[in-house]
């Protein structure tokens, strides 16, 4: 329902979620020996003042959104939380290296190995991926009201989302030269690159929620959708000169701008399809999810400003 | 307790590493099935993971799990999960960027044949593999005790996550890269800190006999480039201490090893017993 969603201040919803999420991610990074190892994972993972602004931290909010959906307190989402923050910089960590897309700036600073090092990048995303096993199990609270079988289902979630099923899947499409290919090849790398992280961050906020299977099933396939939905239209934005700067080009050659749009509505309808599962029983508690699909195909606000003022 | 005492004595360590490691290298293989899309990701993954060695740290865990009385099967996906996590660092460690090693267990490295961006991709799909592995239901045998395996597991998962990371193995990594082709003297505290957060606990025995081995043996032997630590100029036991003073070294570690395994059941202390006594005196 567009009415109830546009009465839904998604920017004031985000801006404060964020600042949860920035404060867990410091605070389970703190400077310790070896210092330059804990500083380029801080690099990777924390805003700092890029020209591109804030971090969006679209996994995070995913996951406690969906938490949050099923009733349950956003502390038992907000570790898992962040730790998909710190598989998502592992993993963008590595895709920036010089043997992948050799990128010099990521979020408009210096990219790890830019600033870093190449050994000391490969090693930061090393160091990342356990860190986010680490913090879970850590800081869930566990086993109440998060039981330990959920939280090893979280845990092989997290897993195989960033995994060679997953988003190194992704990568490894990407690589070979997927998006030169038709749509379905582009749509297949889309999926695995994003779709998979997306989808992984609704399904810990579901599991951790207390969702049953078929919540579980909807939600994933809500992430899912919005994930690739957010990526498209970054592509888009930038082709047409108003999104990133760096971008999958190749991603609107192979589609075509006007198939590209075609495919957002119907990634759009997809994800409100999903969301209106929850609406009878949820009620406004589906709304920031509704909120979510709008913001991802418009990004009618700009985040680093809400950001910057909490 | 003279039948205890006997089996000790006739504990065949060998074979008992064999069967270890045929039953590693099983289900290391069931992970990863051949052929899944991408193909060529898992076969990258497939060729650094099945590339042999002798799997002692799974051999070290799966005799833990005994020594505390529990089944061995309870314990493979962990130690599998623990090859993989090797298997990964072992990868990374190769790339150009790091060590830039062309020959591991006397194969072509990971990145001189899949390239280095599958390479670096590899490492990463094996470290996460080890944890879905690990954290998985369907990995373990249907007789764990359906109430306190959950929260075994999850214990475990955390202090594998912690060994391995910033603190842990990559730690190691890291001092050690500092210290490669640095001109002042290493002291003996910054390389045993080298040592003991890349390997940990009873395993830095095994590296100070590698150092050793990697002076003293040839590459065919090795199954890695000889003397490649000395020719980058990296910091080893030997260099340091000089080859006796090392394999004194390790002897001190060995008795330390030893002296925690003094309040087990002799029996089922053996196999941990024995692989202290391999780490520290092996040739290869």
């Amino acid at each position: 329902s567009p009415t109830a969603s546009a009465s839904f201040d998604l920017r004031r919803y985000w801006t404060s979620l964020i600042a949860a999420v920035e404060t867990e991610l410091d605070a389970a990074m703190p400077m310790r020996p070896p210092e330059t190892i804990h500083s380029a994972m801080r690099h990777a993972v924390l805003p700092g003042g890029g020209k591109d602004g804030a971090a969006k931290r679209a996994p995070p909010v995913l996951c406690v959104a969906a938490c949050e959906l099923l009733g349950a307190p956003r502390a038992a989402a907000l570790p898992a939380a962040a730790a998909l923050e710190m598989l998502h910089a592992a993993s963008l960590v590595h895709d920036d290296l010089p043997c992948f897309d050799a990128a010099p700036t990521r979020r408009g600073r210096p990219s790890t190995h830019a600033a870093y090092g190449t050994d000391m990048a490969v090693l930061a995303g090393d160091a990342l991926f356990p860190l986010a096993y680490t913090h879970v199990v850590a800081h869930t609270p566990c086993p109440d009201p998060v039981p330990h079988a959920v939280l090893l289902r979280v845990l092989s979630e997290l897993a195989r989302a960033v995994g060679s099923t997953g988003m190194a899947a992704g990568q490894f499409l990407d690589l070979a030269g997927a998006t030169a290919l038709g749509e379905s090849e582009v749509m297949q790398v889309l999926t695995k690159k994003f779709g998979e992280m997306a989808e992984c961050s609704a399904a810990c906020g579901a599991m951790l929620g207390g969702a049953g299977p078929d919540e579980e099933a909807a939600l994933r396939r809500y992430g899912r959708t919005i994930g690739v939905l957010y990526e498209l239209v970054d592509d888009i934005r930038s082709a047409s000169g108003n999104g990133k700067m760096r971008s999958n080009a190749s991603v609107l050659r192979a589609l075509g701008m006007e198939r590209a749009l075609g495919i957002v509505e119907e990634l759009k309808a997809q994800a409100k399809t999903e969301a209106d599962r929850f609406g009878d029983k949820y009620g406004d508690r589906v709304l920031p999810l509704y909120s979510f699909v709008d913001y991802a195909a418009d990004r009618g606000f700009e985040l680093q400003d809400a950001a910057a003022r909490p | 307790a003279t039948a205890a005492a006997s089996a000790t004595t006739e504990f065949d360590f060998k074979s008992y590493m064999g069967e270890r490691a045929a039953s590693v290298n099983r289900a290391l293989d069931a992970a990863i099935p051949a052929g899944d899309p991408p193909a060529a990701l898992h076969e990258a993954m497939r060729y650094a993971l099945l590339a042999g060695g002798k799997r002692v740290r799974p051999a070290l865990c799966l005799a833990a799990c005994g020594i505390a009385g529990g089944r061995e099967a309870w314990a493979m996906p962990p130690a599998a999960a623990v090859e993989m996590v090797h298997t990964m660092s072992l990868v990374h460690d190769d790339l150009p960027c790091m060590d830039d090693d062309d020959l591991r267990r006397g194969k072509p490295t990971c990145h001189v044949v899949f390239g280095e961006p599958i390479a670096v991709l590899a490492g990463d799909a094996l470290l996460s593999l080890a944890f879905r592995h690990m954290a998985s239901v369907d990995s373990y045998p249907p007789d764990v005790d359906p109430e306190k395996h959950p929260a075994r597991v999850v214990r475990a998962i955390g202090e594998l996550a912690r060994c391995i990371g910033s603190e842990g193995l990559v730690a190691g990594q890291v001092v050690d890269l500092e210290m490669t082709g640095s001109t002042e003297t290493v002291p003996l505290e910054r390389l045993e800190y080298i040592h003991l957060h890349k390997t940990a606990a009873l395993l830095e025995a095994s590296v100070v006999v590698d150092d050793i081995l990697d002076v003293t043996k040839s590459s065919e032997e090795l199954g890695k480039t000889a003397g490649k630590d000395l020719a980058s100029d990296k910091t080893t036991y030997p260099k340091l201490l000089g080859l006796d003073k090392s394999r004194e070294f390790a002897e001190k570690l060995l008795c330390d090893a030893t002296e925690q395994l003094e309040g087990f059941d002799k029996e089922k202390a053996a196999p941990l017993l024995h692989l202290a006594n391999y780490i520290a005196y092996r040739q290869n």
